[in-house]
């Protein structure tokens, strides 16, 4: 707003006429000299009011002010509105987050004025805002730059007179820890400090434990910070699916923390703790909470420090061994001066910490934690410095009870906190063995074995158990060292192996972790089991009780152990334990079948069992009959769909055909590399016989024919009563086959499958021709009988009682049998055979005529027509050939083109008769699949020349009538 | 191109084989070799050995040699238990042998005399290499361990003495027998890519001693070779297949492909027994259990020839530089001794280490070549590259300082003496002038007495 100034100007007149008036006693003129203090402006601007100032736009509170208000107003003088801004701050940070994000320096930089307020509760606002907002808003970048402004004025509060705002200072640092843990490095040394002094003064009161407890908490926290958990973070990295195979590794800035300095900080406040905890005790009869809290606080500190020492201690003796020490080796050097510091002295004074007046369980549990943890810290250290044997005994004894105390009633009360403690000392039970004298570690294997026998398998205890068990046995230690010493402790690591097995099945499959550290440890074992002959014989004797893991077998019913329904990989590790048994016996390979056999397991697993039995097989582990009859039993029993074998729909169901197909591949694989063939063929020539006698179901069938080949294809060591049995069974099953082809295109969808189930027969044929006779044989008394020949097949079979569908299966047979190029040689050998069955077919078909409706006797006569066409078919050309058969050959050279070389062939060669049939056969194949064009040529030849031509142009085409009409009288 | 061979031998009693595999002419056959898996090893070119299958468990081992020249066994010796793999330096010096027992046995080639056996696995060690700087040894065994041992520390009493084992590393991560093994280029810092029957192959660094990627086939695989640029490695698999996968690129699992397999080399054919590749890293070469031995082209990936052993299955490949006396019609006329001996062959490998004779006296021996021996035999691994770099980057600054004081208290120095010097002069003329003033004094003294 501009006001003009009321000045007037004064006319301006002739200066050389000045008129000056002057009005006696009116107004004193200013003295010449005078100042004029008028001021005159042009214009006056006044500031905006920032009540009525336009805020749209801007992130406001609840009150309407902006951050920088609010910043402004945190410096406020009075209290409230001091507080009021804060709230107010996170007002707006809650509402608008991106505020956060781009003022968040500043933010902190006027903020961190606060740390050292004089009003409790504006510092307590200020904490709530840092801990909900500040510091989770956002961890990205220029970490450091944050953490160092806030470091400065919280190391000032730590030095502020008021009691209070000190505290405060170390609950704003636990704060700024929590979310910043890196930067515990860099100002260690001053935390170190500030620590110590606050709790040297002692300012404690008794009344102040809440307040000593936070400090505390803070502390313990600061200390798990200390270096020696890096291990478990390399740890989780390692894991090397993914990772590229030589990566650029940038050096790890976060130093370790390596200065003297900083070690003499731990050491006081290590001694510091200790004295307060000393004080801590002698003032509280009682353990309250809070107290016991503060002592679990700084026994916790002592503990990190501690281990802090020994890790480092550690660490230095294992790098001056190998060869290729770690990159990093925290160079703690620990010293005399430092171990004679460590001794602790007055901890141990107080161990153990026993309930003095009444004894409820809640008392007990709290001072077990304290005595466990004042343990851990022991055995920690008992590393680094030799203790004298009356306290080792002490501590031993603590151990021995509560061991024993943990069985008594750790069932009733499984604390989580005081389980974490039980398995710390768990972890320690390895090392200590080696420690202690003979008497004690008796004693204490004890205890520890009843533990790992009275484990719940929910806890967590089992997994410590496991591993501290399998640091004992590992030969790496001293297994071996021990035994020369002492059959005592031998006796209780035989007590482990044996417990191992009964220990997977109560373990059951919910706890795949622990299931897994104890397939773990039984590997390692089996894995260094020819060690020595007594681990190896403890080894051999798991397989009876680990048959209740995998299956276990009684009349009628089969009882599922865990293993098939733990997780895949858990799966693999447990079949690869089969492997070093030096024998597997036979009970435990027939769980292994049924587990195999249940469509619960994936197959992939099957697979790895196989293999698996394979390599010990190999390796000489298994008695070759012992795995012959797993391998049959594996065939035999294997369920496939129970549906038909020509149905294309259910996709599982196939696949659980396409498992088996594998499987028996498989098996025909191995069968082959086992060796001696006629041993093993002879071996299984009769178990194989039996198996499809019993006519199961025809993948089965299929699959044990398939075996057949591959062991004997010629069946020539095969007894006679075997090649019967043998002959009934593939009659059987060729009719059951073809009968079971849907519909009347059988030359394209099915074709494939037909192939699949004919292929282990015929190649039956094609090398013993006697079978072929003797099966022709079998099928032909199948047209007499009344009883359907394949109703004793087991799967869902077409009833064939109507002799039309026997007849025709007996032809389709026939003529799937004949499309196999050697297989038709075979039956050009069976002519008789099958002169008889025509024989029979016409018999049948005038002999039923008199009860059989017209449609069913058209049906016969059509089968009737297509067997003599097959006949004419298969021997027409055979008889011309017998007769002229140089016409005929150089026929087909005209027809169908062969091979070029065939022209050049002298057909008066003296094994001119093969090469002219093969030649015809090559001409059958073609003309089968031929083309248009030469179903053509095929008739014009037709007229020229051989019958047969024009026949199987017409039975390719699938058209019987067509053929009949060509057929010549 | 350097000529190569191709030796194939197998379990049953067919020999070894030998045929040139760029030509594919078939060389000598030497006779009566029934070896051992991973059991057959050129000597540094100069003559073979190879361990043999024994029937029963009780009877000791026998480690048969053949010089190149003549099918029939020269020399054999009978070490105290049976040897399944064998390997020699490439120097030829020394042979080491895996028992299986697990120990393995390391012979001195030139006198035969056992140098140490010590126990090295829980079960038969099944296969052995070496690094190709020659320092170290990788073995692997039955029980799924892979060790690699430091030859110099071996020896070194003090050592093992305060650690406890001999090793530099174990590595367990195989749950069940280690089928094969091959090495990288780069001494300690090389990748080694083992094989398993639990269906894994894993690459490990030596130098970080981990694994750095675990790779999950379809099949037990038998067989690794590695090709030279490291680029690949195939996996000959018990389906009969020779899967490729990747160790340099990222290779993400595809449909046909679990991770980090880039595809494979397919015939029709029963499982994979062993592989090797050829130097050139193009030719590689395949025996399976049905006895054939095929040569792949990798880069069409197409066989390009097919040798035939015998009926039984193929258990070890070697691909050799061509042996200068293996080919009696190259070399012509003008070495005709070396033609008709060849190398003379060592004596028999002694059977127990004799601890007695080893002060009494010491014999000297002189063999073919005098192998060179490298004289800084300590490690340069990736950790000490690293603190050196470190070091030096942090020595960086303060050498630079203490460059630059050397150069100041050189100027210092300097102009020390460019101030005396100066002094020096001022004092002479000084000494000059007042010497002048008080000469002229004098004379005008003089002068004036005078007047």
């Amino acid at each position: 707003m501009v006001k003009k100034s009321q000045s007037k100007k004064p006319q301006k007149r002739g200066v050389d006429f000045k008129k000056i008036k002057k009005k006696i006693g009116r107004k004193v003129l200013p003295p010449k000299n005078s100042t004029n203090t008028e001021v005159k402006s042009k214009e006056i601007i006044l500031p905006e009011q920032s009540i009525a100032a336009d805020k749209s736009g801007y992130a406001v509170s609840k009150k309407g002010l902006t951050l920088k208000e609010l910043l402004q107003h945190t410096s406020h003088h009075n209290v409230k509105s001091r507080r009021d801004a804060l709230n107010g701050i996170r007002d707006i940070f809650i509402k608008h987050p991106a505020e956060l994000k781009l003022h968040k320096l500043a933010v902190i930089e006027k903020l961190r004025e606060r740390i050292s307020d004089d009003d409790k509760l504006v510092r307590e606002a200020l904490y709530q805002l840092l801990k909900s907002e500040v510091f989770t808003g956002s961890n990205e970048e220029n970490q450091e730059l944050v953490v160092s402004l806030m470091m400065s004025y919280i190391f000032s509060a730590m030095t502020h007179l008021t009691f209070d705002i000190r505290l405060m200072a170390f609950k704003f640092l636990d704060l700024l820890l929590q979310h910043y843990p890196s930067s515990f490095t860099v100002y260690i040394e001053k935390i170190l400090q500030n620590y110590g002094s606050l709790l040297r003064k002692n300012q404690f009161s008794l009344q102040d434990r809440s307040k000593l407890k936070s400090v505390l908490a803070g502390l313990v926290h600061c200390l798990s910070l200390l270096g020696c958990n890096k291990g478990d973070v390399s740890m989780r990295k390692n894991d090397c699916s993914q990772a590229t195979l030589h990566p650029f590794e940038p050096d790890d800035q976060e130093d370790q923390i390596c200065h003297t300095g900083v070690i003499r900080n731990l050491l006081d406040v290590l001694h510091v703790l200790l004295s307060c905890l000393h004080d801590l005790i002698q003032n509280t009869p009682r353990l309250d909470a809070q107290s016991f809290d503060c002592m679990q606080f700084i026994l916790q500190s002592v503990d990190a420090v501690v281990k802090y020492f020994t890790h480092g201690f550690n660490e230095t003796k294992r790098g001056l061994l190998s060869l290729f020490p770690p990159s990093k080796i925290p160079d703690v050097n620990v010293d005399d001066h430092m171990i004679s510091l460590l001794k602790l002295k007055n901890l141990w004074d107080v161990f153990p910490l026993n309930p003095i007046h009444n004894h409820s369980t809640k008392d007990g549990d709290r001072y077990f934690i304290l005595n466990a943890i004042t343990t851990e810290v022991f055995l920690q250290l008992s590393d680094m410095i030799s203790f004298p044997p009356a306290l080792f005994e002490r501590f031993l004894e603590f151990i021995e009870v509560s061991f024993s105390e943990k069985i008594s009633h750790g069932r009733k009360s499984s604390l989580g906190i005081q389980e974490k403690h039980f398995i710390s000392i768990i972890k320690f039970i390895p090392r200590l063995i080696v420690q202690i004298p003979d008497n004690w570690k008796a004693r204490i294997l004890l205890a520890f074995t009843t533990v790992l026998r009275n484990f719940s398998a929910e806890s967590s205890t089992t997994l410590a158990c496991l591993s501290a068990v399998q640091e004992m046995l590992s030969p790496e230690h001293c297994w071996l060292e021990l035994i020369a010493d002492n059959p005592e402790i031998l006796e209780f690591h035989l007590d482990w192996i044996r417990e191992l097995p009964s220990m997977l099945v109560r373990l059951g499959d919910k706890h795949s972790s622990s299931s897994e550290a104890a397939l773990r440890l039984q590997l390692k074992l089996g894995q260094c089991a020819s060690l020595n002959s007594l681990l190896s014989s403890e080894y051999d004797n798991m397989q009876k009780p680990l048959r209740d893991f995998y299956c276990t077998l009684d009349e009628e019913s089969v009882h599922y152990g865990p293993f098939i329904s733990l997780p895949g990989e858990i799966q693999e590790l447990s079949v690869c334990c089969l492997y070093y048994f030096s024998s597997l016996d036979h009970p435990l390979l027939q769980s292994l079948v049924s587990c195999c056999l249940s469509n619960e397991l994936d197959p992939n697993v099957i697979f790895r069992i196989l293999e698996v039995l394979q390599s010990a097989h190999k390796a000489g582990h298994i008695h070759t009959a012992h795995y012959l009859s797993f391998l049959v039993t594996l065939v035999s029993h294997f369920k496939t769909s129970p549906d038909e074998i020509f149905s294309t729909t259910s996709d599982d169901m196939k696949s659980s055909r396409e498992i088996f197909n594998s499987v028996t591949l498989f098996v025909c694989l191995q069968m082959s590399q086992m060796g001696d063939k006629n041993l093993i063929s002879k071996m299984l020539e009769r178990v194989i016989i039996d198996q499809i006698m019993l006519l199961p179901h025809v993948d089965t069938i299929c699959a044990f024919l398939r075996v057949l080949v591959t062991l004997d294809s010629r069946l020539t060591r095969f007894s006679v009563e075997s090649i019967d049995d043998l002959t009934n069974v593939l009659a059987h099953y060729l009719i059951y086959i073809s009968s079971s082809v849907p519909g009347e295109d059988v030359e394209t969808a099915h074709q494939k499958t037909i192939n699949y189930y004919f292929l282990p027969c015929l190649i039956l044929f094609i090398k013993n021709r006697e079978l072929l006779k003797l099966v022709l044989n079998k099928m032909g008394s199948f047209i007499d009988e009344y009883n359907s020949p394949s109703s004793s097949l087991r799967c869902g079979s077409l009833p064939l009682t109507h002799a039309s569908l026997r007849l025709r299966a007996v032809v389709s047979t026939f003529l799937h049998m004949n499309k196999d190029s050697k297989v038709h040689g075979g039956l050009l050998s069976c002519q008789t055979e099958l002169e008889t069955i025509q024989q029979k077919m016409l018999t049948a078909k005038s002999s039923e005529a008199t009860n059989m409706s017209i449609e069913e006797r058209h049906k016969i006569q059509n089968e009737c027509d297509r067997m003599k066409a097959f006949m004419v078919l298969l021997f027409q050309p055979y008889k011309d050939f017998k007769e002229a058969n140089f016409i005929y050959i150089s026929d087909i050279r005209n027809l169908v083109q062969v091979p070029t070389e065939l022209h050049k062939r002298n057909p008066t060669d003296r094994s001119h008769r093969s090469q002219a049939e093969d030649e015809r056969k090559c001409y059958l194949h073609k003309s089968q699949r031929g083309n248009k064009k030469m179903k053509e040529n095929a008739i014009y030849i037709n007229h020229k020349g051989g019958i047969s031509i024009g026949r199987l142009c017409a039975n390719s085409r699938g058209n019987t009538e067509d053929a009949s009409v060509n057929q010549p009288k | 191109m350097e000529a190569e061979i191709v030796l194939a031998s197998s379990p049953t009693d067919a020999g070894i084989s030998c045929w040139d595999l760029h030509s594919g002419a078939e060389h000598l056959r030497h006779r009566t070799c029934s070896a051992t898996p991973h059991g057959l090893v050129s000597v540094a070119n100069n003559f073979l050995a190879s361990s043999q299958l024994r029937d029963s468990k009780n009877a000791a081992g026998s480690i048969f040699y053949w010089s190149w020249n003549k099918p029939q066994v020269e020399v054999k010796s009978f070490p105290s238990e049976v040897i399944n793999p064998l390997v020699a330096n490439s120097e030829g010096t020394y042979i080491i042998g895996g028992g299986v027992s697990g120990h393995l046995f390391l012979w001195e080639v030139a006198t035969g005399k056992l140098l140490k056996k010590w126990h090295a696995h829980y079960r038969a060690v099944t296969c052995l290499v070496f690094g190709d700087d020659q320092s170290l040894l990788i073995s692997g065994a039955e029980d799924g361990c892979v060790r690699i041992w430091s030859l110099i520390s071996i020896f070194d009493d003090m050592r093992r003495e305060k650690s406890k084992h001999l090793y530099e590393y174990s590595f367990s991560d195989h749950s069940l027998k280690v089928t094969d093994i091959v090495t990288g280029y780069g001494g300690c810092n090389a990748i080694i890519v083992s094989a398993s029957e639990d269906r894994t192959c894993k690459v490990w660094s030596i130098s970080k001693g981990k694994c750095i990627r675990n790779i999950v086939f379809p099949s037990v695989i038998d067989a690794v070779a590695m090709d030279p640029g490291e680029h690949v490695f195939y996996a000959g698999a018990r389906n009969g297949k020779i899967y490729i996968a990747a160790l340099n690129a990222q290779c993400p699992p595809t449909k046909n492909y679990a991770l980090h397999i880039i595809g494979s080399l397919s015939e029709r054919s029963k499982a994979i027994t062993c592989l090797a590749s050829s130097m050139d890293g193009i030719h590689l070469v395949s025996g399976s259990e049905d006895g054939m031995i095929r040569v792949w082209d990798t880069t069409k990936r197409n066989i390009i020839r097919i040798f035939r052993h015998a009926k039984g299955p193929i258990n070890n490949i070697l691909i050799l530089r061509q042996p200068p006396h293996l080919n009696p019609s190259s070399t012509s006329g003008q070495s005709s001794s070396a033609k008709k001996h060849g190398y003379p062959l060592p004596p028999p490998l002694g059977k127990y280490t004799d601890s007695s004779d080893e002060n009494t006296e010491i014999k000297a021996f002189i063999g073919s070549r005098t192998p060179n021996y490298v004289q800084d035999a300590s490690y340069r691994s990736s950790w000490t590259m690293m603190n050196q770099i470190k070091e030096l980057r942090q020595q960086g600054s303060s050498a630079a300082s203490e460059l630059e004081m050397e150069r100041l208290k050189f100027d210092s120095s300097r102009s020390m003496q460019m101030i005396q010097q100066w002094k020096k002069k001022y004092e002479n003329l000084y000494q000059y002038c007042v010497g002048e003033l008080l000469e002229r004094e004098q004379v005008e003294n003089v002068q004036k007495r005078q007047k």
